[in-house]
């Protein structure tokens, strides 16, 4: 959205929320160590920071996977979805400590490269119980790497939003990696219960609330249309919310009503930032804000407030009594549409 | 096995250093590969660094087009 690119978009709020994910990652690790200490007095400190870090990476990751199907089915977590992106260099942050003590205190003191020697210092490739674990924990942490590093609004643009969509769809390959990474761990180390315990609950929610949430987008897509001569009925008046939107599947595209002001207006649900859901931000000072990141578009003709220059599809609406029927075909990005009265 | 991975890290080190070459080129002329970098702090060319030295092969081609346009 803006015409040069700053070092991180931060504002009060972010800055709030970037003070709170560094105190919890410290309490976490203090809690960690205390505890350690107070039940197996004789782990060595490299051990510590190992696991402290490794387990702290693993719950912050959950989080991460468990923002995105939350916010979608109540609001109240979207200012979390909002930080995603620092609570994901967080992680990887807290990953590549746990991977560097590791490398460290295992492969760095040989004689060969301690990437190599992750590699070849176990050879059991065929074996189960004694598969070389630490690999796939270094493949999960090059994902990571690839992740946090192309964080930036600079590389949604310059290796184009779908390119970068690919590459940060990976999480859920890291994630498959170190799950196996753990449990094959934990057949030669001795992987604490609390950290297998964490993985089995977070698969079970992980998977249980993005099926849910596919369920709920899966039931947008069916919303009722009737057609009346080329118009298509939509909903009631009453059933958007007043500052929200509903959203509609129309003819294969995401389409968002507003109602604001006493009128309506529709847009193409999809934000030209990183496709985020429009239908599901607010009207904020008189612009449809988005959920993800916050690019605001004017209603009336889908374009952001100057000096900006996003524009997203129009659509035609009208009433008939207390219902609302939509012209299914849209206008040029940008068009200006005069508003449905109420 | 060994083969296999004395490939796959042959590889991974050859694209790094590819990629590190191509992120010092970036830290230098980063308007040639988006022109809005010329108007942004320098401080970010070093922030962007090890995204741009990990994702070279799809930046690379920005050099051609922005000669030929
Ligand atoms: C270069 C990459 C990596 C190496 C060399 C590595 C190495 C290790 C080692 C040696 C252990 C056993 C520690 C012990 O119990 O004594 C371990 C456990 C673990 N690793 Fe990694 N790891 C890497 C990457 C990762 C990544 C990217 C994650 C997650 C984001 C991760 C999460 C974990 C977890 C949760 C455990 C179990 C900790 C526990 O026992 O409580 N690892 N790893
Ligand atoms: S997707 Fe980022 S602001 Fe809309």
């Amino acid at each position: 959205m803006g015409l040069n690119y700053q070092l991180v978009l931060w504002n009060n709020h972010k800055k709030t929320y970037d003070k709170l994910i560094v105190l919890g990652m410290l309490l976490y690790i203090i809690l960690f160590a205390v505890v350690t200490l107070v039940f197996n007095s004789e782990t060595s400190i490299e051990t510590l920071v190992i696991r402290a870090f490794g387990s702290l990476a693993i719950i912050m990751l959950h989080i991460i996977l468990v923002i995105g199907p939350l916010a979608r089915l109540n609001s109240a977590f979207l200012p979390i979805l909002y930080n995603r992106r620092h609570l994901g260099v967080s992680m990887f942050i807290a990953a590549f400590i746990h991977g560097g003590f590791s490398m460290f205190q295992f492969h760095a003191l040989g004689d060969v490269n301690p990437i190599y020697s992750i590699f070849i210092s176990n050879m059991d490739y065929g074996s189960l119980t004694d598969f070389p674990f630490q690999v796939l924990g270094f493949l999960a942490l090059l994902i990571l790497f690839v992740m946090a590093s192309t964080s930036h609004d600079f590389f949604l643009g310059n290796l184009s939003a779908k390119t970068w969509k690919r590459l940060h769809m990976m999480v859920y390959a890291a994630y498959a990696l170190i799950i196996a990474h753990v449990f094959l761990g934990a057949f030669q180390q001795e992987t604490s219960p609390f950290t297998i315990g964490i993985l089995v609950f977070g698969f079970i929610l992980v998977s249980s609330l993005h099926l849910i949430t596919a369920f709920k987008e899966g039931h947008i897509d069916t919303a009722k249309t009737e057609e009346k001569e080329g118009w298509l009925k939509v909903c009631d008046i009453s059933e958007i919310e007043e500052d929200r939107a509903k959203i509609f599947t129309v003819e294969k595209e995401r389409i968002a009503i507003f109602k604001y002001d006493g009128k309506l207006s529709a847009i193409h649900n999809v934000c030209k930032h990183q496709g985020g859901p429009l239908g599901e931000g607010k009207i904020i000072d008189g612009c449809i804000t988005c959920p993800w990141h916050g690019y605001q578009y004017l209603p009336a003709n889908g374009q952001s407030p100057p000096p900006f220059t996003e524009k997203v599809a129009t659509y035609e609406l009208k009433l008939d009594g207390k219902t609302v029927y939509i012209n299914p075909k849209a206008f040029e990005e940008g068009t200006e549409v005069n508003p449905c009265k109420i | 096995m060994e083969i296999v991975i004395k490939i796959f890290l042959g590889i991974l080190g050859v694209y790094t250093l590819i990629g590190i070459l191509f992120g010092v080129f970036f830290l230098i002329k980063a308007p040639k590969i988006d022109p809005l970098m010329a108007d942004t702090k320098k401080k970010v060319r070093f922030l962007l660094f090890p995204g741009v030295a990990a994702t070279w092969p799809f930046l690379i081609g920005k050099l051609f087009n922005s000669k030929t346009a």
